[in-house]
């Protein structure tokens, strides 16, 4: 001790005149404390980030590190119809690249029963016997499809893949109906037609291609292209362009992008709920108490601490971006992403700062937060794409700051989207952030001045 | 300095605080003593603002604490009962934190934080981990808090709780030293040598009440105390005889009964206590030990109260 050969702190004079304290004083403080103590606990604010990082790489590893996700889907086909639109659409499937992604089986009446007894096909398609010729005839065809019960997702991606099929054979059907009906009667021979009837109908076919392409053909995927050096990007490619630029770093890019807002949202919500359990830590161990004895008021004491949360959530953004970035991932405007950013940020402050409010000891607040963080995590989209989201759940979705937050970065990500694009996820997250804040530190407050 | 008029605090049915007055002098150490639970904790928060009071007012220099809690608190140094610090900051973390709350800054704060960690004997773990810290470092540092923006009033809650005789006698010095420099320190404990050793004045409380106020002096002459007997044995077979023949014995006055023990004090105006003490002796009651003590502030405790303040 060193009691009795110390400095004395007071000296014998009179203590010095108390100055006045300006207001910002007491919040800044805290601000500064915070921060202080998730640089002081770097294992602890590491496992923050470790979590959703951790998530990454084994969806990463899952998908494969070496290019996109390679799915197989098994299809049956059960062909009755020996006409050539039937044997077309049959043989489809094995072409380059459909090839590489469809493993078609044929099969005749009993891959009805295969897939009963539990085939791993995906689903069964059914081309009835007079398909042709009533297709070409210009009669109403239908295509048969059984989906596996026992898949989810494959059975329902091959339906949207019927679907589109069915919809380009029914516009050929309506915009070449004459051109099939020659074909239709030239097949019906037994003849080889002549050719100046096979160089009259090619005439016409492509005379109405020229036609229509304007309106079924519009340039709907563009390529944008920069070399270094070169100031301005250029927007058309040809498919070697795309296919060249396709590298394992892209693809691992592609990847990330799509999980990285939602693990960066989680992230940014573990962060904040370090920061919003220590209110209630602060609270039990008498911390809280004593702060209020200092010049601060109880809503001094509540603005520090929003803010801290806010802003730890804002920089634990911030590092997932950074990190995303580093891994080649492109996240869109600047503007737009620092915006969608901060938003989020407020949400996540707002939402945990509310569920402070409504716990009544440290455990129960840290149970109930981590419980509502995973839930909204997995509704909104940061486990699983949006996409695959079963569509009952989807307005429940909603409901979560998650969901408009992935989708936010989503079209600014995935759909090119602009600041405008946007606006919407911002305004929901900003005025769900406000919202819940407001009610939130309302709860605090009158808690505080009832005795910390 | 510290004025509390007719202070009261309920908390439901259990009335905490009732109807306390004091008013402590620049530069004295004034005591609340009592036993836990008699409302000491509950009285130093509403004096320094944390709770509000149903009834009564709380002025420091003049300033009551619900109207102008600012002016109260820039001159106002709490140490709570609890360790109030954050374990995972440092030492010097912890009071730069605290000394800006107080708006003080830059070269200054660092000097304030150097000479507060010096005197309580801290400066070379200034930048350890509070986690790391021994119960009486910690304790220290809870006191350098207090300190770092030199109240002209301290408030000190039971600061020496569970540490090592030495670090308690250090935390005494100090508060000794403050004092001496002209800062008034409340002081709650329920340490009966600590309130002889350190305080000027003290109050009585117990059950919420001032039972009595002033100084050790003039407590012991306002009881009327003399010496006092102790008496140790085994009184539980039968109390009401027990009881019966020590009020029955002439100079003596019985205080306290339990079990174990009897407390009784000898009459100031009897036949003393050389007169009393072989009567005591061939009792006959179930004897183990007896001692004398002279007058104290335990006494008078037991006698304002009837039963003895244990630690």
């Amino acid at each position: 001790m060193a009691a009795a050969h110390g400095t004395a702190l007071h000296t014998g004079q009179a203590p010095e005149p108390a100055e006045p304290i300006p207001a910002r004083t007491a919040p800044l403080a805290l601000i500064r404390r915070d921060l202080l103590r998730l640089i002081r606990n770097p294992g602890r604010t590491s496992v923050h980030f470790a979590i959703p990082l951790v998530l990454a790489a084994v969806m990463v590893l899952v998908f494969g590190g070496s290019g996109p996700p390679q799915i197989t889907i098994r299809l049956l086909v059960w062909n009755e119809d020996q006409g050539v639109i039937g044997r077309f659409l049959a043989g489809a499937g094995t072409q380059s690249g459909a090839g590489d992604r469809l493993d078609l089986v044929q099969v005749g009446p009993e891959g009805l029963q295969m897939m009963d007894e539990g085939d791993p096909a995906s689903a069964l398609i059914h081309l009835p016997a007079t398909f042709s010729e009533d297709f070409l005839a210009g009669r109403p065809v239908t295509i048969e499809l059984i989906k596996s019960p026992s898949q989810r997702f494959l059975p329902q991606l091959v339906q949207e893949g019927v679907s589109v099929g069915a919809e380009v054979l029914d516009q050929i059907s309506r915009s070449f109906r004459t051109e099939l009906s020659s074909l239709g009667s030239m097949l019906d021979r037994d003849a080889l037609p002549a050719q100046v009837e096979v160089a009259v109908m090619a005439g016409n076919v492509v005379g109405s291609l020229h036609e229509i392409q304007r309106f079924v053909l519009p340039p709907i995927v563009g390529l944008e292209t920069v070399t270094t050096g070169e100031e301005a990007p250029t927007t058309e490619a040809s498919a070697d362009d795309a296919t060249t630029t396709d590298s394992q770093g892209s693809a691992m890019a592609e990847i990330l992008g799509y999980f990285l807002p939602g693990l960066a949202m989680l992230a940014a919500l573990f962060l904040a709920q370090s920061v919003t359990r220590d209110m209630m830590a602060d609270r039990e161990a008498g911390l809280l108490r004593h702060l209020l004895t200092a010049p601060v008021t109880a809503g001094q004491y509540l603005l520090g601490k929003t803010m801290s949360v806010i802003l730890i959530s804002a920089l634990g953004f911030g590092l997932m971006i950074v990190l995303g970035m580093l891994a080649g991932v492109s996240w869109g405007p600047p503007l737009a992403v620092a915006l969608l950013t901060l938003a989020s940020a407020a949400a996540i402050a707002g939402l945990l700062v509310l569920l402070m409010s409504l716990a009544t000891t440290q455990r129960q607040g840290d149970a109930m937060s981590t419980v509502v963080i995973i839930m909204a995590s997995m509704l909104g989209g940061a486990f699983i794409p949006l996409t695959q989201i079963p569509g009952f759940l989807r307005p429940v979705s909603a409901a979560s700051p998650v969901f408009w937050c992935v989708d936010g970065f989503n079209e600014l990500m995935l759909r090119g989207g602009d600041l405008g694009g946007i606006l919407l996820h911002i305004s929901v997250l900003s005025a769900a952030g406000a919202m819940m804040l407001g009610l939130g530190t309302w709860r605090l407050g009158r808690s505080l001045r009832g005795g910390a | 300095m510290i004025t509390v008029r007719r202070l009261r605090k309920s908390f439901g049915s259990l009335v905490a605080v009732d109807g306390i007055s004091f008013e402590t002098r620049p530069g004295e150490i004034f005591g609340l003593l009592g036993p836990n639970g008699a409302g000491k904790t509950t009285t130093i928060s509403m004096i320094c603002g944390v709770l509000q009071p149903d009834e009564g007012q709380v002025l420091v220099n003049g300033h009551d604490i619900w109207r102008e809690p600012r002016a109260v608190k820039q001159v106002l140094g709490v140490v709570p009962q609890e360790i109030a610090v954050y374990e995972d900051l440092t030492a010097r973390d912890n009071l730069s934190f605290w000394g800006s709350l107080y708006g003080l800054r830059g070269s200054r704060l660092r000097t304030r934080i150097n000479e507060a960690l010096e005197r309580v004997g801290l400066a070379e773990r200034a930048g350890d981990r509070v986690k790391t810290f021994s119960g009486g470092m910690k304790r220290r540092l809870n006191l350098c808090m207090g300190l770092l923006h030199q109240p002209k009033v301290l408030l000190l809650d039971e600061p020496t709780v569970g540490i090592d005789p030495q670090a308690r006698l250090a935390i005494l010095e100090i508060v000794k030293e403050l004092a001496a420099s002209g800062t008034t320190v409340l002081y709650t404990t329920h340490y009966m040598d600590e309130a002889e050793q350190l305080c000027d004045r003290l109050a009585i409380i117990d059950h919420g009440s001032v039972l009595t106020t002033g100084s050790i002096e003039e407590l012991t002459a306002f009881a009327g105390e003399g010496e006092v007997l102790r008496l140790r044995g085994r009184f539980a077979g039968d109390r009401a005889a027990v009881q019966e023949r020590l009020t029955g014995l002439p100079g003596l006055r019985l205080l306290s009964l339990e079990d174990d023990a009897a407390v009784m004090a000898v009459e100031p105006d009897g036949p003393g206590l050389l007169a009393v003490l072989p009567e005591v002796l061939s009792s006959g009651l179930p004897l183990e030990d007896v001692s004398i003590q002279q007058p104290s502030l335990q006494s008078v405790f037991i006698r304002l109260t009837g039963r003895e303040l244990r630690d």
